[in-house]
């Protein structure tokens, strides 16, 4: 298992997506599963080493570089998790690892030993307010008056349009 | 101690100030009129913006503007994604012959540090008469699910200057690699003061878009040009310009409509500020009318609410009537709206307009 792990050289997906990047983050459109993903800046690294030809330990010789720090294999293994499981490599998995740890212990090691922030990949969901298109009328349950068409929320935050 | 809360309106328009620069200035706004506020502006597509100035507060890891920054990320995604398609819009009006202005808010968005600041849904692409109808035809098998387009046949939807004049003003720029054009920045400006007027001023964002517009202009901008040759629809750009310099601090010192920014009618701030404090969509045509007036006649339960929310908004109204921005009542350019409305729908003109009654 670790043999298989130590020669796996994963490969950053490019087809089908629409790819945003900002000043500390990376955001992608996945156009065929309609989701969309926030990688920040350690994630985004990695993904971006994702050439199908460098190794984690690769990866994380090149990431040394970027960041101009230490960076453990362990860090790389845990963003390519990530990655894989926001289908934004071209492998649906990675080989898992041989020694028992769980993930959970993986993110504590990591934490602790790493110098640039953990791999974090996110997905972005519409915020529920923005969908709001209408406001409540008179005499409707209100917690803000910010709900109401009148702007005022007598007795917020249980109380009533006016 | 009560502490006394400043009017909703006024905190969008704290948190909209100077929003559309590179580096606005520091917001001062405690987290629960944060979180009072946040709703209104992600209801008006300004949920960006919001993060954009609370990202360098205090506030900046509160849950409400961990809210705004999803919208930010959402709208920078959108941006992008509008951009390819636009790309493929492109070539498919060349192809069909048909040479498109790219206006509204893609033109609008261009003038933000980020296009994901400044969200819009449509494409809106106008054509030469001469060329609509090709370009119709082609647009006709796209998938209208994905590309959310809006054409026009012309520009008189926009402006009183001809198609022509428009054209010949109009500028060149580039979307990653590909040619589009643009109304000229006079126009643009003057087009999106009356537009933002005609709807109300309901819409915070479309007064950022004007700051953002005036703030960016060259050296060698052309007042006369963007204010046009009739001195009421010029005081109506500078009015509007000037909402945008009292509520959001766009710099207008040393321009033409410096005073004017200055001195504006009690009653339209007040009236901007009222419906800065309900920004909802759903609250102005087109979307505030859920059914065709016609309907009432043969089930009037709810006719009275209807009536009301069609009674013209005072801005709106003195536009539609072409009156001044005086300190005078608007009550006879709503009753004069109104009016005209009712005969154009009796004359049955206006049935399937949803801009009208």
């Amino acid at each position: 298992m670790m043999s298989k792990r130590n020669h796996f050289a994963p490969r950053a997906r490019k087809e089908g997506l629409v790819i945003q990047r900002l000043a500390d983050e990376v955001l992608v459109y996945d156009q065929e599963r309609f989701k969309a993903h926030c990688l920040n800046r350690t994630a985004a690294l990695v993904w971006k080493h994702c050439d199908g030809r460098k190794t984690a330990g690769a990866i994380a010789q090149a990431l040394e570089k970027d960041a101009g720090t230490p960076v453990g294999e362990d860090l790389v293994w845990l963003a390519l998790d990530q990655l894989a499981k926001s289908r934004l490599l071209t492998e649906r998995t990675i080989p898992v690892s041989g020694t028992g740890i769980s993930r959970r212990e993986v993110i504590r090691r990591v934490g602790i030993a790493a110098a640039i922030a953990l791999p974090v990949v996110t997905s972005i969901v519409a915020p529920k307010a923005a969908n709001a298109i209408n406001c409540r009328a008179s005499g409707q349950a209100c917690t803000s008056s910010a709900q109401c068409c009148s702007g005022v929320c007598t007795g917020a935050p249980s109380g009533t349009c006016a | 101690m009560t502490r006394v809360r400043a009017p909703l309106g006024e905190i969008v328009a704290r948190v909209l100030r100077g929003a559309w620069r590179r580096n606005p200035p520091e917001l001062e706004i405690l987290e629960d009129e944060l979180d009072e506020v946040a709703p209104l502006l992600l209801a008006c597509g300004a949920g960006a913006l919001g993060w954009w100035r609370v990202r360098d507060s205090n506030l900046r890891d509160s849950p409400t503007a961990l809210e705004l920054q999803q919208a930010y990320r959402l709208h920078s995604l959108q941006s992008a994604v509008h951009e390819s398609e636009i790309k493929h819009l492109l070539t498919v009006a060349r192809d069909a012959g048909a040479e498109p202005v790219l206006v509204k808010g893609w033109a609008a968005a261009m003038l933000y540090p980020e296009m994901g600041l400044r969200p819009y849904g449509d494409i809106d692409l106008c054509f030469e008469e001469k060329s609509y109808g090709r370009a119709a035809a082609a647009f006709e098998g796209l998938d209208r699910t994905r590309y959310q387009v809006d054409l026009h046949d012309g520009f008189s939807k926009l402006d009183d200057l001809s198609t022509e004049e428009l054209l010949s003003r109009s500028e060149t720029i580039w979307i990653g690699g590909e040619s589009v054009r643009v109304l000229g920045v006079e126009d643009q400006l003057r087009i999106q003061c009356t537009h933002a007027l005609r709807h109300s001023a309901w819409r915070p964002l479309w007064f950022c878009d004007i700051a953002a517009a005036v703030e960016s202009r060259s050296v060698g901008f052309d007042w006369d040009r963007c204010l046009g040759p009739d001195a009421r629809k010029a005081d109506w750009v500078a009015c509007a310009i000037g909402l945008a310099h009292q509520f959001l601090g766009a710099e207008v010192q040393a321009t033409p409509v410096e005073p004017r920014a200055n001195q504006l009618p009690s009653w339209l701030v007040r009236r901007t500020l009222k419906n800065w404090s309900a920004p909802y969509p759903g609250l102005y045509p087109p979307l505030s009318y859920t059914r065709p007036i016609r309907t009432y006649f043969r089930d009037p339960r709810g006719l009275w609410g209807t009536l009301r929310m069609r009674w013209p908004d005072p801005i709106e109204a003195t536009i539609r009537m072409q009156g001044p921005f005086n300190e005078l009542p608007r009550l006879p350019y709503q009753l004069g709206n109104a009016f005209s409305r009712i005969v154009a729908f009796l004359r049955g003109y206006d049935k399937s307009d949803l801009e009208g009654w």
